[in-house]
């Protein structure tokens, strides 16, 4: 993505120029779904997260401060419109009776579809924090500095998160003969 | 449990964020330790594994909500309606009537009943732009589409009028006499049809001359399907 672009769509979508909201639009509804759709597991909540953080966004655009990118804004308005979907449903560490009984013991290998499977459920089985850090790294692919913009936290904090992140998902994988 | 540390240099390491001395540190460690080789293999796999999950297309109807629900300070309004356009739109809109000329240079153009005003029909989406920077030839050239239309939609400054070159799979088409002095407060604004340009992810490319002489480029891409 070009941010200098960025910065002029921003500006024209702005002074009210419809056409350069759709091109915003067009840029980043793709990246701030699979964003939703990899935190929630859920296309219908996806939608949903995707659709309000676009709104949120061109609605409050006088509120951009255009020192940062524009990406991190946005993906910072989709992450926590998720989180709070995220907020609103079962407590987390709570699995339903059918996700317990797919467990897998750890002699249980799994190829293909089900690797990817195996990957997400291992993803929806850690802290929501952690996995947005794994979804701003490994489906974003932000470095350390976005990420940090996304989250307004400290680099320091974000590794820390994608490190501890990745240890449990090695461990759940491990477990299920998949590394 | 491998040592913290190590761990760290080895999530940097998968990150690509890894410098010279931590990258020594790192080979070291792997030359001396075989457990520290086997975690790092399974980070390295584990990435890979999350790296490689699929992106799916979002579905048609986010886009169609969005816009929908956009606030209403967006309902009608583009840029070329602004105010300052608006100026623009129309003093443009009786020079580069009189002013332009297309000429086909490969593969068939537009009939000159074909050019149209300045201002896009509502059905018109922006599929790209491109800003052209601050050089002989500026502003900011967009790629609309239109149905099965392209239409290229040119917002130029320039000390003297450009001709443009427009190229495209088999398709060239060369435009005469846009841009021009900055004399109204704003870009001269104009609106080429490409009704032969298809669109297949392709990239429309633009050569800006001037005075017979190349003195800009630009490409767009055009979407992928109609």
């Amino acid at each position: 993505m070009n941010e200098d672009d960025d910065r002029i769509l921003v500006r024209r979508c702005r002074q009210g120029e419809r056409a350069a909201c759709e091109l915003l639009l067009g840029r980043y509804q793709k990246p701030v779904f699979n964003a939703a759709l990899r935190l929630l597991r859920n296309p219908e909540d996806a939608k949903d997260v995707a659709q309000t953080a676009f709104l949120k966004a061109f609605e409050h655009l006088a509120d951009y401060d255009p020192k940062f990118k524009f990406y991190s804004w946005i993906y910072r308005i989709a992450v926590n419109e998720a989180l709070n979907v995220l907020g609103s449903r079962k407590p987390f560490g709570e699995l339903s009776g059918e996700e317990a009984d797919e467990a897998p013991g750890p002699e249980r290998r799994v190829e293909g579809e089900q690797v990817s499977k195996a990957i997400e459920e291992a993803l929806m089985s850690i802290k929501p924090e952690l996995r947005t850090a794994i979804v701003l790294r490994h489906t974003l692919h932000l470095s350390y500095r976005d990420m940090s913009d996304v989250l307004e936290l400290p680099e320091k904090t974000v590794k820390s998160r994608l490190y501890d992140a990745r240890q449990l998902l090695r461990d759940r994988l491990l477990q299920r003969g998949i590394l | 449990m491998a040592d913290p540390h190590y761990m760290g240099l080895i999530n940097v390491e998968i990150d690509g964020e890894l410098d010279a001395s931590q990258r020594a540190e790192l080979a070291r460690c792997l030359l001396a330790d075989p457990q520290a080789q086997a975690l790092r293999g399974q980070m390295r796999r584990l990435a890979q594994l999350l790296d490689g999950m699929g992106e799916v297309e979002p579905p048609e109807t986010l886009r169609d909500a969005v816009l929908a629900a956009l606030p209403q300070s967006y309902a009608k309004r583009t840029g070329l309606l602004s105010p300052a356009w608006r100026v623009a739109a129309v003093l443009a809109g009786v020079v580069v009537a009189g002013a332009l000329l297309f000429e086909t240079v490969k593969g068939p153009g537009p009939a000159s009943g074909a050019l149209s005003g300045t201002i896009l029909a509502q059905t018109t989406t922006m599929v790209d732009s491109v800003s052209l920077g601050e050089g002989a030839v500026s502003g900011r050239v967009s790629l609309y589409r239109d149905r099965a239309q392209l239409t290229l939609r040119f917002e130029v400054l320039s000390r003297a009028p450009v001709d443009v070159v427009i190229a495209s799979g088999a398709h060239t088409l060369r435009v005469k006499g846009l841009g021009g002095p900055d004399k109204s407060g704003g870009a001269a604004g104009s609106t080429v049809p490409l009704p032969d340009f298809e669109m297949h992810g392709q990239p429309v490319d633009l050569t800006f001359v001037m005075d017979g002489r190349p003195v800009g480029k630009a490409t767009l891409r055009a979407p992928a399907g109609p």
